[in-house]
């Protein structure tokens, strides 16, 4: 991926595109607004990361700039201000998701493909198939090899947002978010808990296992493990 | 501090002192103007009788025994100070009296009825007014044609000045006695005042567990005194919360840190195997994780203490956040062989956060799931009644000791049952914090009181939106 990010913080910039490249990501960096305002204007970039408060002209300014130039770019806001409004002012702004300091980079990452995929995948699409797995959107089923599989709604939903994403690492706070809707850490293992029982029904019985734990991250729907 | 004299004076007791013999004195000078007023058209009506009954016997002595004859009386009455007398005869010469001259200009009525009219000071005698003077007047004509004019000088300054010395004496002595009263009361507020600062400045000083002390009088100043103490009651505890929760701080924070550092610095002794290094490092990772949650913890409650989250509450349907909540708890307490269930009535709606009710609410559920032994039964209830909602979490865990209650909620605390099970201390504290963000009411009680598991029960009230 091409990605954009403005933070002022040079230590945790450096770290950032240090793994990112890693992860085979290209990055470019800006150390204020304004010049990170400039290159996103002017790049053509995958997705955005944009720290809240920059020097000369702070994130969500930029935001609201690209998102007036109809520069739809998908943004993930970095930020130490964790309360709820500044979260939902963020996503106002016309941030896509937002992330408060102190995170992991695995959880970094995770969104980020999360973003750049939202941006590829449509809401019109009615099936969604892996390998043999196939859900259907409109009826809210869904069937291993030909069989059907009893889901709970909230299990539905909890497996539509991972085939939404297979192929790539979801962490335990993004399903949390997305399918609960809860934006706070709970302190037990309550998603591994849904997960093993989804898992029991997606995957047990069959050869091929398509539901993965990624150690110390969270998950991968994907039929490689 | 001023001196005691000048403090005095500034008392509320003798600013009201001032500002009602300001008062009162005006209100004398009102009255002492109307009375003025009232007693001088008394007198006026006495003067005019007395000069209408004088001027009738002078008429009799004209009419029995001549002109002469009341020439004579005149002369004899003219001794009197305040009396005016003229007497003139059918061709305009003076016959008697002490007025200069008729005064022409007074348009009087002989009629023997007292008036009053304007006389020039020329016309007046020596010893009287200076100026034109506006006097009752009386006058007749005889059988004869003279003329005979009475009057009578009515010294009105002198009726004034008698009158106002009077009030202001009794002005004065009034002002004399508020004073006395307002020193008196000023004294006595300074001294309990002084009373309520000295222990304000040994308070001051450090030392917190100084009180106000209340006398038996259970006046205005016990009750100051009472809510004062209230205070520093609730100020104290907050103190000591503040401090133990810098003393858990330290500890919950420090030690991890220490930890870390430690296993780093051996760990860089002697060079190692990128396996050992990849372990200390996801080893560390983990303490960190940790460290960010209590971290995070403390903020959201510092936060919600500090009500940052009151402008964005919203309608929120219990039952639909109860319901959502069970869809994630479940499994979990399923996992554990516990049941978990909803009580459910309609739907209750009520002002708040949502995220922060679920992270309240989901601290109790994962609380009861925690304690809860296999086999056991976790109930979720949303009770509305005409004005309240009520959300009850009950467990059939081991629950907790009536004088432990109150303590649970506070920072930090984790009973000495707990301290095997994973968790910071701080999930009642949250539940606390968010409680009091809604203004509800949290009640902590035994869920089966008597058995040997009694269970927990953790009640919030709050008001219907």
């Amino acid at each position: 991926m091409h990605i954009l990010l403005i933070e002022d913080d040079i230590q945790a910039a450096s770290y950032l595109l240090k793994g990112l490249n890693e992860c085979g990501h290209v990055v470019d960096h800006a150390n204020d607004g304004e010049d990170g305002l400039h290159l996103a204007l002017t790049g053509e970039y995958d997705v955005m990361v944009i720290d809240r408060m920059l020097p000369h002209r702070d994130g969500l300014s930029v935001i609201r700039m690209l998102r007036a130039d109809n520069n739809t770019t998908p943004v993930l806001i970095l930020s130490a201000l964790g309360e709820v409004d500044d979260r939902v002012t963020g996503l106002h702004a016309g941030g896509d998701d937002y992330l408060i300091k102190p995170y992991a980079f695995s959880e970094l990452l995770a969104r980020l493909e999360a973003l750049t995929r939202r941006n590829s995948t449509t809401n019109i699409e009615q099936k969604l198939q892996l390998a043999d797995l196939v859900i259907d959107l409109r009826k809210q089923c869904a069937h291993r090899a030909d069989k059907p599989v009893h889901l709970q709604p909230r299990e539905f939903r909890l497996l539509e947002f991972l085939m939404r994403h297979t192929d790539q690492v979801v962490t335990r706070t993004m399903l949390l978010e997305q399918v609960w809707d809860f934006y706070f850490d709970p302190q037990t293992n309550v998603i591994d808990v849904q997960i093993s029982r989804l898992r029991s029904k997606i995957d047990k019985g069959f050869n091929l296992p398509l539901l993965h734990t990624v150690r110390g991250v969270g998950y991968k729907l994907s039929e490689t493990p | 501090m001023k001196p005691p004299e000048f403090r005095l004076f500034r008392t509320t007791a003798i600013r009201l002192a001032v500002k009602s013999i300001l008062f009162y004195g005006f209100l004398l000078l009102l009255v002492l103007a109307a009375l003025y007023w009232v007693s001088r058209s008394h007198i006026d009506d006495e003067i005019n009788t007395e000069i209408e009954h004088e001027i009738i016997k002078l008429q009799q002595i004209f009419n029995t025994s001549g002109s002469l004859q009341l020439i004579n009386h005149i002369a004899t009455l003219l001794r009197h100070k305040d009396h005016i007398y003229y007497l003139q005869s059918a061709e305009g010469e003076k016959l008697a009296g002490n007025l200069g001259y008729w005064p022409e200009e007074v348009d009087i009525e002989f009629s023997g009825l007292a008036q009053g009219s304007w006389v020039e000071d020329e016309a007046l005698p020596t010893g009287f007014q200076e100026d034109d003077a506006y006097l009752p007047v009386a006058a007749i004509k005889f059988s004869d044609g003279s003329r005979l004019l009475l009057a009578r000088n009515v010294e009105q300054a002198s009726y004034l000045l008698e009158m106002s010395e009077f009030l202001l004496e009794a002005m004065g002595i009034t002002i004399l006695f508020t004073v006395f009263i307002a020193v008196i009361l000023g004294r006595q507020i300074l001294r309990r005042m002084d009373i309520i600062g000295a222990s304000a400045s040994e308070i001051m000083a450090g030392d917190m567990s100084q009180r106000v002390p209340v006398s038996h009088n259970n006046d205005e100043f016990d009750t100051l005194a009472k809510r004062l103490n209230a205070m520093l009651d609730r100020i104290q505890k907050l103190i000591k919360g503040l401090r133990d929760v810098t003393d858990n701080i330290a500890h919950d924070l420090r030690s991890p840190l220490t930890r870390m550092r430690n296993q780093m610095e051996v760990t860089l002794l002697e060079p190692r195997s990128p396996e050992e290094y990849q372990k200390v490092l996801r080893h560390n990772i983990n303490e960190i994780e940790t460290l960010i949650r209590t971290f995070n913890a403390l903020l959201s409650i510092a936060q919600t203490e500090a009500g940052h989250h009151r402008a964005q509450l919203s309608r929120i349907n219990l039952k639909q956040l109860a319901l959502d909540l069970m869809d994630l708890y479940t499994p979990l307490s399923q996992s554990k062989g516990q049941s978990l269930v909803l009580i459910n009535g309609d739907d209750s709606f009520i002002f708040g956060s949502r995220d922060l009710l679920a992270q309240s609410f989901g601290n109790l559920l994962e609380n009861a799931i925690k304690y809860t032994p296999r086999g056991g039964e976790i109930k979720l209830h949303i009770k509305a009644s005409a004005n309240q909602v009520e959300v009850i979490v009950a467990d059939s865990g081991p629950g907790i000791a009536e004088t432990e209650k109150d303590h649970v909620l506070e920072k930090f605390v984790r009973l000495e049952s707990a301290r095997n099970t994973p968790g910071n201390g701080l999930g009642l504290s949250l539940v606390a914090a968010v409680a009091g963000l809604h203004n509800a009411e949290l009640v902590l009680k035994d869920s089966k009181p008597g058995e040997s598991n009694p269970g927990l029960q953790v009640i919030q009230r709050f008001s219907k939106a």
